[in-house]
């Protein structure tokens, strides 16, 4: 006789459609106009910042680039939902998240630029740089929240990792000890449903990501990605639990990649571009920009000012990036450990040796005779 | 290659000024998402691609009034390349070099033949000695030009090809101060100077490409220098803040480094104007090359002896034959003639200027 | 001062670090309530409580990464893997993390762990339980790797490692847990790393080595001594970062060397010793330099265990082969 042991439940959380109309009740923050306002300015300011980054690289300015195109609410909704004192641990496409947390644009263009400095923020100094190699920063989450815990701070460390991330051991490892010694740490999954060119459907067997949480025994839910207002909510709701004790819990956004998974890569080898058409009219933008339109609190004038102050905020974060001129070769020696061993110190020596007479050698200016 | 125009925005609607674009040149982008974002009247209204493809070229930038109708943006038809990669970028790697062995590679740099410009006949494509020797019979016993030679051969054929060169020639009277068989370079590099302050439109660069002048406040004259291997262009820096002294010394020191090949290569950099003193071996008049940027290039004759008129009878003068070759695309006529008048007021003098002189410490 | 094995070493040396600094945290499996397998955390549990003692579950890869996250949050976690066996999980997360934190964010984070394993064999164990995996470690920009050989180096060099703001992956051999034995004062005192400890002069051979495989070169040397040659051995102690110059030196000093490790001899972390000497002593050697080592095989079962590991006649053996050349 097969008794049944255990269930669960998986919940969905929308409250803006793509056309921008209201299919729930708004949460409390929402109904205040200037804090919406606000939401999209951070959605557009993500997008232009992305759009500049891409046009850097193909001008051979930017090294590879990983788009956020399309999934801005999640990055945004998250961060913005999180206190100053919280730590954010990203993988390598949340950059509205990390320019919502204060690191500045022209410290991202250095990063993606080739360049350290990016990474050493002057805002948000114990955020994690972000992570290239997928899912191995989920312990790290676990880790940072356990340091809450045991300091009790009533502080929570947020994760974020897209799809592919979710099969990785390191996460299912991460979600285990966050469940079992109730951490506070909430793992934000931005599922744009392709791991380059994996679609969603050959990553797991699950039929919600979300669900990988019950195993590790914590809360799991889904939520539309692409409505900063539910992924606000749901996030948010998810954080302040973490905050008051009650433990970490997983949150599926549910969202699409409208761009290449980098600008080295071409998606149309394994995507059909009518696929990617029938996702751009539920992207982020366009929907919050309609219902703050309908709504009386969205202008032409706004909007057209809007575009052209983050087009000039990232202009100059561009020429910043441009100006600052790449660091002396000793640095790549200098910052290995706090203090230089004997044999990385003559490693040091010869580099410098060499610099100096490259130096030397090379005529002071002037175009050759 | 197709063009994708401003479409009817509706509402009579007759042009729109481009606010922000969302894409970039070289993305590929897919049928509804949005292209740019333009400002009607009534709106800010995106608009979004009409098919999907790669995005050649967008014509306009934000600010510019585009008309309806008119062509927005240009689609790239036809494949693109792989670049078979997620991250970085992969060199697609050198083209391989020529084959050929130690041996036939030194007897190839020996011969001054380009192993790339051969196809060799050895095994499997390999270049061979013999391939190495008939190479080198086919160019007949010339020999290539190497280093200094070459140098120049390459500087003149671009400053004939970008110069409009003009020249003006005069003849000075230097009986004032004329000692035969002493050098006179000292005294022409101060005239120059003079000449330079009076018409600073000589002592300048110009950049064809561009078409944009810089007249320049230093004056770094280059003294062109003879030897068996080739013409070398020593420069002299800021000569008109260095005493009659030092430039002697200066000009001693390079000749000896010319002579020795020790001139260091900072040394021959980017004169602001050149001398040549072509008169120390023969010669009158010369139309000289002027070689871009500079703008001019001052030429010193052979001192010669001339019946001159001298009180009431005549008189046998030394005379200084001066040829003046300018860039006639920036430099007008009447300042080559101005600073060439400067150079001879100057030369006629029976000394050097005392200011000249003031700038000696303990000359 | 009392007699105490290499383990004991250890669980002193923790103790006091924990005592001393109220950020040390150990964790790993069975490390709390069980004390260790092996014992090494006996005690912790009891005395520093659950906030500072943890018990985690069965999840390398994850005990590693918690630590990246702990110490970058300014704790100094030291975490035990329970044998090096079951260390090349953490391999990711040490080589892409706890390795590169200081130098890519330009000193902003930075990851102060250490990362404690038993390695080695010679215990006559089951599969897997007698790797010495030193030299993959070594090869990280970025990290230490020390290994002691005696119960006063293994107190010394912990409590070095753990006051060490960089992170180091800290390997004891396994047999020397409870054969090494000897007083060591619970003082406090951290040795120096970066540092080769000379534990006997000579003149005539210097002998290379850490680990377990130092008791060998001693044996080694004491026969040698029987036969009129004078050894110098040499106890690495932090292969990364390497004090080449006292090897160097010595090198210099005997003109003859023979470098033994229990690891196999193929990528070994001899032949980096090797190299170091022909670039800085090749003038003064007067025999090839020698080394004594595993064989390139996966380490056999205990039936035949003791064919493999390299022994103290091995590495006499290898002197007088340079002994011979001149």
């Amino acid at each position: 006789m097969i008794e049944p042991v255990a269930h669960f439940e998986i919940g969905y959380t929308r409250c803006l459609d793509p056309a921008g109309k209201t299919v729930a009740e708004l949460p409390e923050f929402a109904r205040d106009p200037s804090k919406l306002v606000k939401l999209y300015q951070a959605l557009t300011r993500t997008r232009a910042f992305d759009a500049r980054a891409i046009a850097l690289q193909r001008t051979g300015r930017l090294g590879t680039f990983a788009s956020s195109l399309g999934q801005e609410a999640v990055s945004v909704g998250t961060a913005d939902a999180m206190q100053p004192a919280d730590v954010l641990v990203p993988s390598f496409r949340e950059h509205g998240a990390q320019l919502m947390r204060g690191v500045t644009p022209s410290e991202l263009f250095l990063y993606w630029g080739g360049d350290e400095r990016g990474s050493a923020y002057a805002g948000p100094r114990e955020d994690f740089p972000l992570c290239v190699p997928v899912g191995s920063h989920a312990p790290h989450a676990a880790g940072i929240a356990l340091a809450f815990k045991l300091r009790h701070e009533r502080r929570v460390a947020v994760c974020m990792f897209g799809d592919g991330a979710t099969s990785k051991g390191d996460v299912a490892e991460a979600l285990n000890m966050a469940g079992l010694w109730r951490l506070p740490v909430v793992f934000v999954v931005s599922n744009n449903q392709w791991a380059i060119s994996v679609p969603r459907q050959r990553q797991t067997a699950a039929a919600t990501l979300a669900q990988k949480a019950i195993a590790a025994g914590m809360t799991g839910e889904q939520v539309d990605g692409n409505d900063v207002v539910a992924v606000r909510f749901v996030v948010g709701t998810a954080i302040e639990r973490a905050r008051g004790g009650a433990g970490p819990s997983l949150i599926e956004a549910v969202t699409y990649r409208l761009g290449d998974h980098t600008t080295a890569d071409d998606a149309s080898r394994y995507r059909d571009d009518t696929e990617v058409s029938r996702h751009w009219p539920e992207e982020p933008l366009l929907r919050l920009r309609n219902y703050l339109v309908v709504a009386g609190h969205w202008s032409r004038e706004q909007e057209e000012h809007l575009l052209q102050e983050t087009a000039r905020e990232m202009d100059a974060a561009a020429e910043q990036y441009l100006a600052t001129p790449p660091q002396e070769c000793e640095t790549i020696f200098d910052y290995t450990f706090a203090r230089l061993p004997a044999d990385l110190a003559a490693q040091r020596e010869s580099a410098l040796a060499a610099k100096h007479a490259a130096e030397s050698s090379r005529p002071p200016g002037g175009a050759a005779q | 290659m197709s063009s994708f125009a401003l479409p009817d925005l509706g509402e009579g609607l007759q042009d729109a000024e481009i606010v922000a674009w969302h894409v970039a040149e070289g993305d590929h982008v897919v049928a509804d998402q949005p292209l740019v974002s333009v400002e009607t009247e009534k709106a800010v209204v995106e608009v979004p691609a009409p098919r999907s493809g790669r995005v050649a070229k967008l014509l306009g930038k934000p600010g510019d009034r585009v008309k309806v109708g008119a062509p927005l943006v240009i689609f790239e038809d036809g494949p693109h390349a792989d670049t078979g990669a997620v991250v970085g970028e992969l060199a697609a790697g050198p083209t391989p070099a020529p084959a050929a062995a130690p041996a036939v590679r030194a007897l190839a740099r020996e011969r001054g033949i380009n192993l790339a410009s051969l196809t060799g006949t050895g095994r499997n494509g390999a270049i061979t000695r013999a391939d190495i020797e008939r190479a080198a019979a086919a160019r007949g016993s010339g020999e290539p030009l190497k280093g200094v030679r070459r140098a120049m051969a390459l500087n003149m054929a671009r400053a004939h090809a970008e110069v409009a060169p003009a020249s003006l020639w005069d003849e000075v009277d230097v009986e004032a101060w004329h000692v035969p068989d002493t050098d006179i370079t000292v005294r022409l590099i101060s005239a120059i100077g003079i000449a330079c302050r009076a018409v600073p439109a000589l002592n300048a660069r110009y950049d064809g490409k561009s078409m944009t002048r810089e007249l320049l406040a230093h004056i770094d004259l280059g003294i062109a220098v003879d030897t068996e291997d080739g013409l070398f262009v020593p420069v002299l820096r800021d000569i008109c803040n260095v005493t009659p002294t030092e430039l002697r010394r200066k000009l001693t020191v390079f000749k000896e480094a010319v002579r020795n090949r020790t001139v260091a290569v900072a040394d021959l950099r980017d004169p602001t104007i050149t001398l040549s003193n072509f008169g120390s071996v023969a010669g009158r008049h010369a139309a000289l090359v002027v070689l871009p940027p500079q703008v001019a290039i001052i030429g010193a004759g052979r001192i010669y002896r001339h019946a001159t008129q001298h009180g009431g009878g005549v008189a046998w003068h030394h005379m200084l034959p001066l040829s003046l070759t300018f860039d006639h695309r920036v430099v007008t006529g009447g300042d080559a003639a101005r600073f060439l008048a400067a150079m001879a007021d100057d030369l006629k003098r029976p000394e050097l200027p005392l200011s000249r002189g003031s700038h000696v410490q303990g000359d | 001062m009392t007699e105490i094995s290499l383990l004991q070493a250890i669980n002193l040396a923790l103790a006091r670090a924990m005592a001393e600094d109220e950020r040390v945290l150990v964790l790993g499996e069975d490390v709390g309530v069980d004390g260790g397998v092996f014992r090494a955390t006996d005690g912790l549990l009891k005395r520093f409580g659950p906030d500072r003692v943890l018990d985690t579950p069965l999840a390398e890869a994850a005990i590693a990464g918690l630590s990246v996250g702990l110490a970058a949050q300014g704790f100094r976690p030291v975490a035990e893997i329970q044998f090096a066996g079951f260390i090349y999980p953490t391999i990711d997360q040490l080589a892409n993390h706890a390795s590169r934190l200081r130098t890519r964010t330009r000193g902003r984070i930075t990851c102060p762990m250490v990362l404690r394993s038993p390695c080695g064999g010679g215990i006559r164990a089951v599969e897997h339980h007698s790797e010495s995996p030193e030299a993959m470690f070594a090869h990280i920009p970025g990290l230490r790797v020390v290994i002691p050989s005696s119960p006063r180096r293994a107190y010394g060099l912990l409590l070095a490692a753990i006051r060490d703001p960089d992170p180091i992956v800290f390997l004891e051999p396994t047999r020397l847990y409870r054969a090494a034995r000897e007083d060591v004062a619970d003082d406090g005192a951290a040795l120096p790393l970066d540092n080769c400890f000379v534990l006997r002069e000579g003149s005539d051979v210097t002998i290379v080595t850490w680990g377990a495989m130092v008791v060998e070169a001693l044996a080694a040397a004491d026969e040698m001594n029987r036969e009129g040659v004078s050894a110098e051995v040499i106890d690495v102690a932090t292969l990364k970062a390497l004090d080449a110059e006292t090897i160097i030196a010595s090198v210099k000093k005997t003109g003859r060397c023979v470098i033994a490790h229990e690891a196999p001899v193929t990528g070994g972390y001899g032949g980096e010793i090797a190299a170091r000497i022909a670039e800085h002593a090749l003038l003064s050697l007067l025999a090839p330099i020698e080394r004594v080592a595993g064989f390139d095989t996966v380490m056999p079962l205990p039936r035949l265990e003791d064919r493999y590991l390299p022994k103290a006649a091995q590495i006499a053996a290898a002197s007088r082969r340079t002994m011979e050349y001149a």
